[in-house]
């Protein structure tokens, strides 16, 4: 059976990159903390909390993206769209250390990593898109659907990306070279990208329809009110 | 929707996913895995031959009674993974709800 999940284990990149980038994952996710608590409604909090659940259980489905290898949710798309970046980051993070502490999955000394990739450069490359992506296209459920499907898409070989720089900083090649599996490693994620994309735009959309105001994004985007906003 | 509908319909869906979706999910190495599993051989998920980055990868820190998403005294693998996955879900909802609880109680503090 596979006791991994797109989470990196014991031991495959160096202490000494886990530990830099536990450091990193450290100010970013207390940045997230601090933005947060400033505009946490108390209303919010169980959805909050049910999106860091759903995304618990969405990361337990594996889909199959090519013979032999599957994919799951990331889920920083998702939690971005819905909550907003900073938030949503806090919610993969509570999910990746629950994984780890509880689940074996993903290495305790790994946390750093796991956390910058899969919560904090998912979250926020995954709202990027979809507030520029939000600007473009018309502000309607398909509209939306796009969006966030790219976001997802994004957000997965992002992550993907900086598990490929730690391993140039602190992994050694065996079997094939650095290139080569820089190379299946962004490829393979841009397959998983688009099952991310599926799901994540399905669900958010789904939210739409039953509650427009639960979409982070929806609300973020200035439509006709600009100058003052964007200050 | 009402907000408490909207909440309970998104906790059965998750309990759903996570309890029974889960059992019938893909068993292949996930996109990463396969990739670090490159140059070795492989039967029942369990590495036989050749040089891969994941043979020297340790076992994991802690383990535990969910290890790999089971329970490790239940002999019934079935019922393990459902059962693990349903009270990974509560955990997961009591822990982050009460973790964002605390943060919206530290803003309120702030504000007053």
């Amino acid at each position: 059976m596979s006791d991994l999940a797109l989470h990196i284990p014991v031991d495959v990149v160096n202490g000494p990159t886990s530990l830099a980038f536990a450091l990193l994952a450290a100010i970013a996710v207390g940045a997230c903390v601090v933005v947060s608590r400033r505009h946490l409604d108390e209303r919010l909090v169980p959805l909050a909390g049910l999106a860091t659940a759903f995304i618990f259980a969405a990361q337990m489905l594996n889909f199959p993206v090519a013979a032999g290898v599957s994919g799951h949710l990331l889920g920083g798309a998702l939690a971005a769209a819905l909550l907003g970046p900073w938030l949503g980051a806090l919610c993969v993070t509570v999910v990746i250390v629950i994984q780890a502490l509880l689940f074996a999955d993903g290495a305790v000394t790994a946390l750093g990593l796991n956390v910058m990739n899969m919560a904090v450069i998912a979250a926020f490359t995954g709202y990027g898109v979809i507030v520029l992506a939000l600007k473009v296209l018309p502000r309607t459920r398909f509209g939306l659907g796009v969006a966030v499907f790219a976001a997802a898409v994004v957000s997965v070989v992002a992550a993907s990306a900086g598990f490929v720089l730690q391993f140039w900083l602190g992994g050694e090649e065996v079997g094939q070279s650095f290139g080569a599996m820089a190379a299946a490693i962004l490829g393979t994620h841009v397959l998983i990208g688009i099952g991310e994309g599926v799901i994540t735009a399905g669900a958010v959309t789904a939210v739409a329809v039953a509650r427009p105001d639960l979409v982070h994004a929806l609300r973020g985007t200035p439509l006709a009110r600009t100058a003052k906003e964007s200050v | 929707m009402k907000t408490k509908r909207f909440w309970i319909a998104g906790v059965v869906v998750t309990l759903v996913l996570a309890g029974f979706v889960s059992l019938f999910a893909s068993a292949s190495p996930d996109g990463l895995e396969s990739v670090l599993l490159t140059g070795c051989e492989t039967a029942d998920g369990e590495i036989t031959g050749g040089a891969c980055v994941l043979q020297s990868a340790g076992d994991h820190e802690i383990g535990g009674v969910f290890a790999d998403y089971g329970i490790s005294f239940l002999d019934n693998e079935i019922l393990g993974a459902s059962l693990s996955g349903v009270l990974g879900v509560i955990l997961t909802l009591a822990i982050a709800t009460g973790l964002f609880r605390l943060l919206a109680r530290g803003r309120k503090r702030e504000n007053a």
